[in-house]
């Protein structure tokens, strides 16, 4: 017994009145399923405390093994991947894919099909910046703000039905083109709600939370990400620019037609959660001014590549025209080859930079399809940033950071 | 844009009178008099709390239908984070090996009397995955399936009509232990 | 270039200045669609990217991507692509390295932290090794997973499959079965360099199909010369078939036995009809 006791003793540090035990750091284990992680998240959390000493995410819990599946489909199969990827901003994800594929083509595509491009791929960014800011200030504790910021995704996921026919995964963009040309009503429609429904929903939203002082509180000062840390861990989009850096693709690399709109960069001065937020809300209000622009703009014309060897010919068309029948056929069956060569090509996914790395060896599938997420890198910093926050601080961060795990693992 | 929201054609009204007898039978004697099943379905299918395991593409619909234009709570369909607290769990997106083991893992959790939606083509089958070398062909591999909803990403009307369905079904069972 | 793909600074002179600042450590430097494509040495790869890094007139701050391509073909059958930004000077660039999967690649972790997981992908994709990243882990398959899926000879399907087993009460591996196989079509013309032997054509080519250029094929004498080489096998047994394996039916298929049907732990039997009733 004494000696049980004598351990006892020695166990506790110091000085056994104070109570200045030492506390052994615990491991928690946040995820798979939790309603915070945004999807299949596993984090293992070394705690000190309330303290985060150490972060760990295991991914792949969402590995589906797409890059793999696209080398064995050709290319028209292999598009609907990319809708598949990043869930909440499908048409953005299927932009690069297009883009790299046209690059390796060499293709020339329609004016017209480049504004409906650039039209709804900004949709998708405001379709996408609706969930991530609603789900961000439900994570620090808001409720209402995301039940109206779904209203909007709502009145979005109505128009890419009437545009594609799909809801969220439309296939809209070909390589080459669009797939269906969109009738004038739905382009007024939209014009309208862009006018109207947009600024006093997303409006009112935004009021109750950009200066609640319990938003701010939770947001403010939590982890700030310098801008040499934003440059050395690969950052990009909302995340790069919060940090104070003007890095937009739109803008620097200008795709589709991107050069002839005119619109701003939201930068970030403190690069801290909040930031990020902001930097969201203001994208929001430029994305809806580049989509005015488009429709002001938009050209009559066709809006797929009158290059038969890669765009379809119309269903019309092919009841009158032999030619054009074979060339269906074949399109549908063996689809295009694409000629040898690698490229990178990347566009400003409302997440950050999405890439495509391709390589074609000339048949018509693609030899490698290597995707470059935009989580990807962002959540590797996971462990930097919430390095001496709270246990609770973490989901903010998670929040602000903007994660899908269809991407992140692929 | 919006919701329209119209009154049924005449004809297609409930029956108000079964209404009214009703509610004169509970003022008149302030009880109702049912049988046990009857009470037990009604119960369990008023309040069908689902556990949200979202996996992929179809969460987002999931969410979807919570949000004010479908509004599953109407239903008695309200979302939970926790497996105990919950009585259907709906899978919705890809099964993915890695998770499965997760998977089956909140299901044990359930207490009975408890379901299962499967939400999707992945979840269905694979779907567009089917052939992958990290993909569960299926989510009724770990766990029995109640409903099948199809699609990719089913609607959100679909998935609430996945849920009436299984309301049907456990109406049409009408036993009390399961 | 006609195609709306995203256009950064002009390719002039990058490749003259990286050959300056790189010396005999880049081997060879292309530029095809438009981006330009370095190829390096393995070894000295941590010097190569530092002096992509701060050589003026390079600049590339930010790493974006590490990308695995196999050509099983090579001898260094893996080629490491480097997707290169240069923020100030708004220009992309790919350096290639090859390995193959014995040889490590020097890891980059030190320039880029962002690196760690990149490579970590890698590795777990083409079993490509790292040397010097301190948490070469796998990062995207399955834990306890084998093999590395994205190498060209791993099959699409795998090898492994999950099921529930009622009996382990545990989520169970089994080895991979399909109900349909991938349908796969390979749409080259039988008259140009398909792979395979037509049915029926067994005769004509033998198992090779001939290359474009082959000679022709042999003559009437020669085959004869050939067939009279071969010595007939004596037949030991009359061929009669009183037993089913002389049928040439050969076996029963082995899939089809009762005792191969995976056992349902779903299908049990219901209490009074069950709730279908």
């Amino acid at each position: 017994m004494a000696e049980i006791a004598e351990e006892m003793v020695q166990q506790q540090s110091p000085d056994p009145t104070t109570g200045d035990v030492e506390i052994q750091n615990y491991t928690i284990n946040f995820g798979p399923q939790h309603p915070a992680a945004h999807g299949v998240l596993r984090l293992v959390m070394e705690l000190d405390g309330e303290i985060v000493e150490r972060v760990d995410p295991h991914i792949g819990l969402l590995h589906r093994g797409t890059e793999k599946l696209i080398e064995y489909k050709t290319y028209a199969q292999a598009l609907p991947y990319m809708d598949r990827l990043d869930y909440c901003s499908p048409l953005c994800m299927e932009h690069s894919f297009v883009l790299a594929v046209e690059k390796l083509l060499d293709l020339e595509v329609p004016l017209r099909a480049q504004y409906l491009r650039v039209f709804f791929a900004e949709l998708t960014r405001i379709s996408n910046h609706m969930l991530n800011l609603g789900s961000h200030v439900m994570d620090v504790g808001a409720m209402t703000p995301n039940l109206w910021m779904f209203e909007i995704r709502e009145d979005c996921m109505n128009f890419f039905e009437r545009a594609s026919g799909a809801r969220m995964h439309s296939n809209y963009f070909r390589v080459g083109g669009v797939h269906q040309d969109v009738p004038l009503k739905l382009l007024t429609d939209i014009g309208d709600w862009l006018d109207t429904r947009l600024p006093k929903l997303f409006g009112d939203a935004i009021s109750l939370v950009a200066e609640n002082r319990i938003f701010k509180q939770r947001n403010v000062d939590i982890a700030v990400v310098s801008r040499d840390d934003a440059i050395k861990w690969g950052f990009s989009g909302p995340m790069i620019r919060a940090a104070g850096i003007p890095w937009d693709i739109r803008k620097s690399q200008p795709y589709d037609v991107y050069d002839r709109m005119d619109f701003e960069i939201p930068v970030g001065t403190n690069g801290d959660c909040y930031d990020r937020f902001m930097v969201r809300v203001e994208e929001v209000y430029q994305s809806a001014r580049i989509m005015k622009q488009c429709l002001a703009e938009m050209p009559e014309g066709p809006i797929m590549t009158m290059d038969r060897k890669v765009g379809p010919p119309k269903r019309g068309e092919m009841k009158h025209s032999m030619e054009a029948l074979i060339h269906h056929f074949k399109l549908y069956t063996e689809g295009y080859h694409v000629p040898e060569g690698e490229v990178y090509v990347a566009t400003e996914a409302p997440k950050g930079e999405f890439g495509i790395y391709m390589v074609s060896d000339g048949s018509n599938k693609p030899y490698r399809c290597k995707i470059r997420p935009t989580a990807f890198s962002h959540l590797q910093a996971m462990d930097f940033m919430s390095k001496g926050h709270m246990l609770a601080d973490t989901t903010a961060i998670l929040g602000a950071m903007d994660i899908v795990f269809g991407e992140c693992d692929r | 844009m919006g919701v329209e929201l119209t009154a049924p054609p005449e004809g297609k009204l409930p029956d108000q009178q079964f209404f009214n007898d009703l509610n004169g039978e509970l003022t008149d004697k302030g009880f109702l008099v049912t049988s046990t099943e009857e009470l037990f379905q009604w119960a369990r299918t008023g309040s069908l709390w689902w556990m949200t395991f979202g996996l992929a593409c179809c969460a987002v619909e999931m969410i979807h239908v919570n949000m004010p234009r479908y509004d599953m709570e109407r239903f008695g369909a309200a979302p939970r984070a926790s497996p105990r607290q919950s009585d259907v769990m709906i899978v919705a997106g890809t099964l993915c090996n890695k998770m499965a083991p997760a998977l089956r893992r909140v299901y044990d959790q359930m207490s009975e009397p408890k379901y299962v939606i499967s939400m999707g083509s992945c979840a269905n089958g694979g779907g567009y995955y089917h052939y992958s070398y990290s993909v569960v062909r299926g989510c009724d591999r770990i766990v029995p399936v109640d409903i099948y909803v199809p699609g990719c990403p089913p609607t959100a009307e679909a998935l609430l009509y996945g849920v009436m369905q299984l309301q049907r079904k456990i109406r049409r069972a009408g036993t009390i232990e399961r | 270039m006609r195609a709306p793909a995203p256009k950064f600074a002009d390719n002039d002179g990058v490749i003259e200045t990286a050959r300056s600042a790189l010396g005999n450590r880049l081997f060879d430097a292309v530029e095809r669609v438009g981006e330009v494509q370095l190829h390096v040495t393995r070894d000295g790869l941590v010097d190569t990217m530092v002096a992509l890094r701060d050589t003026p007139g390079l600049e590339y701050q930010q790493l974006m991507e590490i990308a695995g391509v196999d050509y099983p073909e090579r001898d260094e059958r893996f080629e490491v692509v480097y997707c290169l930004l240069s923020l100030t000077r708004n220009h992309r660039l790919h350096v290639h390295v090859r390995t193959d999967e014995e040889r490590p690649v020097p890891s980059v972790t030190g320039i880029w932290p962002v690196a760690g997981w990149l490579e970590r992908e890698v590795y777990d994709m083409y079993g490509v090794l790292f040397d010097g990243n301190p948490d070469l882990r796998r990062i995207l398959t399955d834990y306890g997973f084998r093999g590395h899926p994205q190498r060209k000879d791993f099959p699409l399907t795998g090898y492994v499959e999950l099921r529930y087993s009622e009996e382990a009460k545990r989520v169970v591996y089994e080895p991979v079965e399909l109900a349909q196989d991938f349908r796969t079509f390979d749409f080259m013309s039988p008259w140009e360099g398909a792979k395979y032997v037509l049915p029926g054509d067994e005769k004509a080519g033998g198992a090779e199909p001939e290359a474009k250029g082959a000679p022709s094929p042999v003559t009437a004498e020669e085959q004869k010369k050939a067939d009279d080489a071969k010595v007939e096998p004596k037949a030991t047994e009359p061929k009669t078939t009183e037993r089913p394996e002389q049928t040439g039916a050969g076996k029963d298929d082995p899939g089809n036995q009762p005792k191969d049907k995976p056992k349902d732990p779903d299908v049990v039997p219901t209490k009074q009809g069950g709730q279908d009733e």
